[in-house]
């Protein structure tokens, strides 16, 4: 459906986006993750035609979206960062307009004006001005005009930035809906919702793809251990000689909170050490508690990919300038934010793209 | 219909919801009553070129005033980005936005008809021909300006900046006229054929002259064409 191959863009001497292939088929959701600075909103922006690339080709349906860009363009569906829209208009004012400019038939325009009503909830604030919408609600009107032209690809980016918990589940379903029937490219720097909405993740970092494949196989791109935390109450317990026992097996950490003692074990990732370990603990008479194996989720792969690549460079980088890992270390900074609080995307400087913010 | 009218229709409709666009309209008329007031019924001269060309002068700073934010404020706030990706051309963008200035502008004209109406009533005979002529060259003049003004709102995202360049381009082609005593005769012929005034002179004599008409059209063009270059060449190389 979507077809994009050798895509590069600079910015005077950054490269923004740096030789990046990738397709899309139709009825899959994509997250397009990185953190901030990535290179995602200048790839989306290329794909809709507002940037240039440098080179690179973009094909939709076959077709090279420079050879005909008005009709690529009416295909499309975009939401772009920090969603702009006009705040003098009303909601359905705005819809109609952008339907006009589209040339849509105004009967099929009517039509898609009420199901974008219904489907993006916006019935309530239809007369209501978009300047004194809370952002729930200009998100949902960046939606419809995005999906009012029944387009076949839809191109969002961070659709759900700034929202708060409620309002990202809705637009989360929203798009979940809009999936099933649609090629939709979704960019977010939230892991949980890319593992939330998307069969497939393409993880870009510093302008270039470092992941591109499904959700369940994105475990096999790092070497990590599996986890395997304990709880259970017992006088001084001791896994010292069933340790002995076991290759690969090691104790990261044990705590205690009140009679609950807490043991972390770390095993290789084809072996599962459950069943064995619940075995000793029954054997000695232990009270167990709980017993589980921490997955690997995707914002810690996610972390570990990006802080990969980052160290790599670090170290390409060292014989030149000694601080260059701190550099890379404040820049991925951002990330840490998201995996202590990230629901809620607070207000995380946004380097991709300052002069929208003005 | 075309894109280009969907957009200036509007434009147009809600830059008369604008507060900011009747305190510019307000000013518009309040400083051309005043200059009327002071010829017509201090002098006691019952005649129109005097306004008309005081008018002409107003519109150097109205205008700007009105194209200022056309594509400034849209680039500011990103909704550039979202109408660009619109199956639309950039022509539409601009010639929406050059109508709908210019529509905005014929209707001050329109309250300013007020004067010929007061001097037919109350002045001693009127030249009809002159005033229809006159009301002509401004409008004429009127989408040189806007043009200019689009064009200098197409160069940044800050509306003042946008104001200050179409001021200065469009007070530097009304100058262009009056700088007599600065430059040798003979260029002074071809220099004077660039500035407004020497196209706005038969339009005040109740004279059309279809190589003015022209001239103005031409003016218009150039400038919204270039506004549409700039929006193309941002394409090519936006800065970050």
């Amino acid at each position: 459906m979507l077809e994009i191959q050798n895509l590069s863009r600079s910015f005077g001497a950054i490269k923004a986006v740096n030789k990046v292939s990738f397709s899309v088929s139709g009825g899959e959701i994509v997250g397009f993750l990185g953190p901030n600075g990535a290179g995602k909103t200048t790839t989306m922006r290329m794909m809709v035609g507002w940037l240039q690339p440098d080179e690179g080709a973009i094909s939709l349906g076959g077709k090279s979206i420079f050879a005909d860009p008005l009709a690529a363009s009416a295909r499309i569906g975009y939401l772009p960062e920090n969603n702009p829209l006009y705040g003098e208009m009303a909601v359905g004012e705005f819809l109609r307009y952008f339907g006009e400019l589209r040339r849509m038939n105004p009967a099929f325009l009517d039509e898609r004006l009420e199901f974008v009503r219904a489907a993006c909830g916006l019935d309530g604030v239809w007369k209501q001005r978009i300047s004194t919408l809370s952002k729930g609600y200009r998100q949902r009107t960046g939606l419809a005009q995005a999906i009012l032209h029944d387009p076949e690809v839809l191109i969002l980016d961070e659709p759900t930035g700034g929202l708060d918990p409620n309002q990202i589940i809705e637009i989360r379903e929203l798009i979940r809906q809009l999936g099933k029937e649609k090629t939709v490219l979704l960019s977010s720097h939230i892991m949980q919702e890319v593992q939330a909405l998307c069969s497939r993740v393409i993880i870009i970092n510093k302008g270039r793809i470092i992941v591109d494949d499904s959700i369940e196989n994105l475990g096999a791109h790092i070497s990590g251990l599996n986890r395997v935390i304990i709880e259970l109450e017992a006088q001084e317990p001791d896994f010292s000689l069933w340790l002995e026992q076991k290759e690969g097996v090691s104790l990261e950490s044990v705590e205690q909170s009140g009679a609950i003692h807490r043991f972390r074990f770390l095993s290789p990732p084809e072996q599962d050490i459950r069943r064995e370990l619940t075995a000793f603990v029954l054997e000695k008479g232990w009270q167990l508690v709980s017993i589980y194996q921490e997955k690997q989720s995707l914002e810690s792969i996610f972390h570990e990919l990006t802080s990969q690549e980052a160290a790599e460079e670090a170290q390409e980088q060292i014989p030149f300038e000694s601080d260059g890992v701190q550099k890379l270390v404040a820049e991925l900074h951002p990330i840490d934010g998201d995996l202590t609080c990230p629901e809620s995307d607070p207000g995380l400087p946004n380097n991709n793209n300052n002069k929208d913010e003005q | 219909m075309n894109p280009a009218l969907t957009i200036a229709k509007k434009e147009y409709s809600l830059s008369l919801r604008s507060f900011g666009t009747y305190i510019i309209f307000g000013v518009f008329l309040l400083a051309s009553g005043v200059w009327f007031a002071l010829t017509a019924l201090k002098l006691q001269v019952a005649d129109l070129r005097d306004i008309f060309s005081k008018m002409q002068i107003l519109f150097l700073f109205f205008i700007p005033a009105l194209t200022m934010g056309s594509i400034a404020r849209e680039r500011a706030n990103g909704t550039l980005e979202l109408v660009s990706t619109l199956p639309l051309k950039l022509s539409h963008i601009v010639w929406g936005k050059f109508l709908s200035v210019w529509l905005q502008v014929a209707t001050v004209l329109v309250y300013t008809l007020v004067f010929p109406v007061l001097v037919a009533v109350f002045g001693v005979g009127m030249d009809l021909g002159a005033v229809f002529t006159g009301y002509l060259g401004l409008l004429c003049s009127a989408a040189a300006l806007v043009g200019i003004g689009i064009f200098a709102s197409s160069l940044t995202d800050n509306q003042v900046i946008g104001f200050i360049t179409a001021l200065a381009i469009s007070g530097f082609l009304f100058l262009l006229g009056h700088l007599g005593d600065l430059i040798p005769l003979r260029l002074f012929s071809v220099i004077e054929y660039l500035g407004f005034d020497y196209h706005l002179n038969s339009f005040v004599k109740g004279v059309i002259d279809t190589r003015d008409l022209l001239w103005f059209a031409a003016v218009s063009f150039i400038f919204v064409l270039l506004a549409q270059l700039r929006l193309q060449a941002e394409n090519l190389r936006q800065e970050k």
